[in-house]
């Protein structure tokens, strides 16, 4: 099968679709993994929230496009370079720390992102962003208030948030290197990009962290379906079953 | 709660059908449907729903349980389209809603999550374990003065 996505508009929701999806495969591999209870039901419920968000958001496209695509062949028969998430969110689950500093740097993204999105001319989009935003406050205030306690922590937990922050701020320049379909689908990306780096500055500061200075990684942008090492072994996971078995019903 | 005076009936059909994870509220009590209309012309009734939280694991449910009900009466033509305009909310729960799921021992949603009460002792004085719980649509509690531990309805 193969899946094309003709449409621009449904390009631009296709990559916050794939954002979502993969953060939420992310996410769920976490599941029975917490360090407590709690956090595992947290982690398990923030990824259940971004696989519903990105479900939402592989209709809307599929619509645009006509319906010649499921949301579900969108996610399961879509190989590597046809994917368009950022590389943020592909990152694994090294550590505790790596799960919420990459959390965090999300959530932030994602925030001002929906934020512009509940006024875009798409009525759909604009009503499931405003949907968004609401759950977006809860794994906000999650992660946020983690980054403080493992900053603020013992000189090991303020080490380890530190190290993490180091290497996923390498996926951070993409993010903002907007093309033209962003430019048309995002209100103001330039405020996204503002918004992001005050905010980021902010909780980092009031958690004894910092944003150093990193050089990004020689990869090509997302915007184009290219991927680090991670990406490949996620999907062989996240796909295996339904490519394995076309025809497996739940 | 949606008010539409046409088609009571099927209203009240619907109004059968218990939320799958709270069962001592039904869909219509829960805003997840908004619309219904009947064409007899084509023998068909439409639904319009729409989703609670985007995660909700019982979305799919929804329409399942609705496609039964309706059949279970004879209609067997139905569509059901899912809307994301106007965003659901929970303040679209009536007082009367609220306190049937503070009997049953869910606190009810508050403005801006504010002030939780203990479904037990009825006391303000109580303490967020954690912002996730058992379902999308809660959180953790526990009451400072009786120590009951509860699930908080979210505020969307």
């Amino acid at each position: 099968m193969k899946i094309t996505i003709e449409n621009k508009d449904a390009m631009s929701v296709i990559r916050l679709a794939d954002t979502s999806v993969i953060l939420a495969q992310r996410l769920a591999e976490m599941c029975s993994n917490g360090l407590t209870l709690e956090e595992d039901i947290a982690l398990s419920n923030i990824s259940l929230d971004l696989f519903g968000r990105a479900d939402e958001l592989y209709k809307i496209a599929a619509r645009i496009e006509g319906n010649k695509f499921t949301p579900d062949e969108y996610v399961f028969h879509r190989n590597e370079r046809e994917y368009y998430n950022i590389k943020l969110v592909e990152q694994p689950n090294h550590d505790f720390a790596w799960v919420i500093a990459r959390q965090l740097l999300h959530d932030i993204y994602a925030k001002e992102l929906f934020t512009q999105l509940s006024t875009s001319s798409n009525h759909e989009v604009a009503g499931l962003s405003q949907k968004v935003l609401k759950e977006i406050k809860y794994s906000y205030m999650h992660s946020h208030d983690w980054t403080n306690r493992l900053g603020l922590g013992t000189a090991e937990s303020n080490e380890r948030m530190q190290r993490a922050l180091d290497h996923l701020m390498k996926y951070v320049d993409e993010l903002f290197n907007f093309d033209e379909l962003d430019k048309k689908f995002i209100p103001d990306p330039e405020k996204l990009k503002a918004v992001w780096f005050s905010e980021v500055d902010k909780i980092l500061g009031e958690s004894n962290l910092k944003r150093n200075a990193v050089a990004p990684p020689s990869m090509r942008d997302f915007r184009e379906g290219f991927h680090s090492e991670h990406m490949g072994h996620l999907l062989s996971i996240m796909q295996f079953l339904p490519r394995a078995y076309p025809d497996a019903k739940w | 709660m949606v008010t539409q005076k046409e088609f009571g009936h099927l209203w009240e059909l619907l109004s059968e059908i218990p939320d799958p994870e709270i069962p001592v509220i039904n869909l219509v009590e829960l805003g997840v449907i908004r619309h219904i209309e009947e064409k007899p012309d084509q023998d068909k009734i439409i639904v319009t729903i729409t989703p609670t939280y985007t995660g909700c694991p019982a979305k799919k449910l929804f329409q399942d349980l609705i496609l039964e009900k309706l059949a279970s009466k004879g209609y067997h033509n139905v569509e059901i389209i899912s809307q994301l305009f106007p965003v659901w909310s929970t303040d679209w729960l009536t007082d009367e809603t609220k306190e049937k799921l503070l009997k049953e021992g869910i606190s009810p949603p508050t403005i801006g999550d504010k002030i939780v009460q203990c479904p037990k002792c009825k006391s303000t004085d109580t303490k967020m374990v954690s912002a996730f719980g058992s379902t999308p649509c809660q959180s953790l509690y526990t009451c400072n003065i009786c120590s009951e531990p509860f699930n908080y309805f979210k505020c969307y």
